[in-house]
């Protein structure tokens, strides 16, 4: 009843904002979204993934290297819908077969591998300049680019569609196996789960939808260069909303998405502070950390609010 | 054959560098757990100070080095208390979860910082190297850059000091027992907190140290420290935690390969180089090339 309520306020919402809100929101969206994704392995499998910006920048260059292609343009309107399948295609097939290596490792080790993924898709962007453009970007024909408004209903959409995954995992068995092998890994195995096949179904359907927003990131921006669709933060701000909003829980990260964000635009675009962004998402990501490591919605303080106690109880 | 030899010694002296890096990082993950991701942001920290008080201030290198090695001293000790010690009580998943998200959002502020502030108030163009001058060293028809030697000369002390350390004496004893059986260690009654802070301290100060020799021969970037945590890393996994010899011979790998890439095929392309490396590794053989592996 909340979520459906929540959900309502916002799909009405772009009647009152003005244009630079609706792209406040879409681009909180997009977050949400990886900051799910992130916690499909996070808070599921106990896995903690800081590639997840890997799969946003992928799906955002493989849709802008095709929309640039001659024949894909001539398509038309059903270029777009092509391009984007295809991103999120070759995503799917990117995760499916990164899997293999990296869940041959586990804890850090597992961490520091997927942030050699995003560093190593960073190097590719850059240096293979006929494809991506390099450094200086790649452009989306403008024929193709995104209404505003379309695109802040896909992403609040897209956006729906990854907490109701995780609503799913919250529920069901798959979840369950999941829960189970982040909780004793050996013991899974002994139970007759096999938990490779687990992680690789887990790291695949975290990486469509985070795709599918690059997708959109790509077409509502008209362009993107290697430190937007592929910086540091692409991989940090999921993993530091996720774990203030707390982790495991479906409505975390719509918490932890709404504070960063909210405290993001009342300091860097109303007050102008002159600090650099990532100092202050660092020591947020350090604070959290250090002090609030169980994060907000399972925090026992907040819980005991009537109201926070039915939200982390979705 | 004289090219050969010159890219053999500078892979080499990066390489010992690599190695350094690598076994501060992994004399740190073996006995107390935390993984430092700012590990290479210090490092670069590290070389920023010692421009700053070397060339900024105008004091003797040697000077410097001692300044240096008191600020990180300071920083160490800061470190270990606010960051560590907090960790060390957690469960073995909340430890993995809080030590890295702790560590990267450290380290991904210092090196904004670093980064906002060297441009701002220091030069607008953000790389940093050394201007101290080294002199050629000739060896009949070989010459070879003399910062490299100085780098290579620096390296091969620091793992003797750092070998004779954990071999010879009672706290290296103690350290390698506390990454053998953590509950054993405790079960003897040594204090873990003392040595954490030892080990974090020595770690600290050797990788910034390192940074000061590094840009004797290399300029860095402010934003090259978490690309080096990952070549610190990258050396752990392909030579097994702790394993001090195998260590070396990872690191001047990595760096020979490094650097027959950028002479090879361009510069641009040396950064791959680690990680390729890494992930190659992870498919064959992921418990390392050497060694046991970690657990």
């Amino acid at each position: 009843m909340i979520a459906l309520i929540g959900v309502l306020v916002l799909a009405l919402l772009p009647l009152v904002l003005s244009s630079t809100f609706v792209l406040v929101m879409f681009l909180s969206f997009v977050w949400l979204v990886l900051t799910a994704n992130y916690d499909v392995l996070d808070g599921f499998l106990g896995q903690i993934n800081l590639g997840q910006g890997a799969f946003f920048g992928l799906g955002a260059y493989v849709v802008t290297i095709l929309l640039n292609v001659g024949t894909v343009q001539t398509l038309g309107r059903f270029a777009v819908v092509l391009a984007t399948l295809v991103a999120l295609a070759v995503t799917a097939l990117f995760a499916a077969v990164m899997a293999f290596p990296l869940f041959r490792l586990r804890g850090f080790y597992f961490a520091i591998g997927t942030l050699i993924l995003i560093f190593l898709l960073q190097v590719f962007a850059l240096n293979l300049t006929a494809l991506t453009g390099g450094a200086y970007g790649a452009y989306v024909p403008p024929a193709f680019f995104m209404n505003a408004l379309v695109g802040y209903y896909l992403a609040l959409g897209l956006a729906v569609l990854s907490l109701a995954l995780n609503y799913y995992l919250a529920r069901s068995t798959l979840g369950l196996a999941f829960r189970c092998i982040k909780g004793d890994e050996d013991a899974a195995r002994s139970l007759g789960l096999d938990p490779m096949k687990y992680k690789i179904t887990a790291l695949v359907i975290a990486s469509v939808p985070s795709a599918a927003a690059g997708v959109l990131f790509a077409l509502n921006s008209g362009f993107i260069d290697p430190g937007i669709a592929l910086g540091v933060e692409r991989s940090l701000l999921p993993s530091l909303m996720a774990l203030l909003g707390g982790t495991g829980v479906v409505l975390g990260p719509v918490f932890g998405t709404a504070i960063v964000r909210i405290i993001e635009t009342v300091v860097f675009h109303y007050l102008r502070l002159p600090v650099p962004s990532m100092l202050f998402f660092g020591i947020t990501l350090l604070v959290v950390a250090l002090f609030i490591p169980e994060g907000l919605l399972k925090s026992p303080r907040i819980t005991r609010v009537k109201l926070f106690g039915k939200l982390a109880s979705y | 054959m004289t090219r050969a030899l010159e890219l053999v010694v500078s892979g080499v002296s990066l390489g010992g560098i690599y190695a350094l890096l690598a076994f501060a990082f992994s004399l740190t993950i073996s006995t107390t757990r935390i993984l430092n991701v700012a590990h290479g942001v210090l490092f670069v920290w590290g070389g920023a100070v010692f421009v700053i008080f070397s060339q900024k201030l105008g004091l003797h290198p040697v000077l410097s080095i001692v300044l240096l090695s008191v600020v990180f001293f300071l920083f160490a000790v800061a470190f270990e208390r606010g960051i560590v010690r907090p960790l060390l009580g957690r469960s073995a998943h909340r430890l993995l979860v809080g030590s890295i998200m702790a560590t990267f959002g450290l380290g991904l502020s210092m090196e904004s910082t670093l980064g906002y502030a060297w441009v701002t108030y220091v030069d607008p163009y953000p790389v940093f190297s050394s201007s101290l001058a080294m002199f050629p060293v000739t060896l009949g028809t070989v010459a070879l850059s003399g910062s490299r030697l100085v780098i290579l000369g620096f390296v091969l002390v620091t793992v003797t000091a750092f070998h004779l350390f954990l071999q010879k004496t009672f706290l290296g004893k103690a350290a390698r027992a506390m990454a053998q059986s953590f509950d054993g260690f405790l079960v003897i009654g040594l204090n873990p907190y003392r040595l954490s802070l030892i080990l974090f301290t020595l770690a600290i100060i050797a990788t910034a140290i390192s940074g000061a020799f590094y840009v004797l021969a290399v300029p860095l970037n402010p934003y090259d420290g978490l690309p080096l945590t990952l070549k610190a890393f990258t050396v752990v996994v392909l030579a097994g935690v702790g394993n001090l010899p195998a260590t070396l011979v990872a690191g001047a790998v990595l760096g020979i390969a490094e650097v027959s890439t950028s002479q090879f095929l361009g510069t641009i392309w040396a950064p791959a180089v680690s990680l390729t490396v890494l992930f190659l590794v992870l498919v064959v053989k992921p418990t390392g090339l050497f060694g046991k592996g970690l657990q």
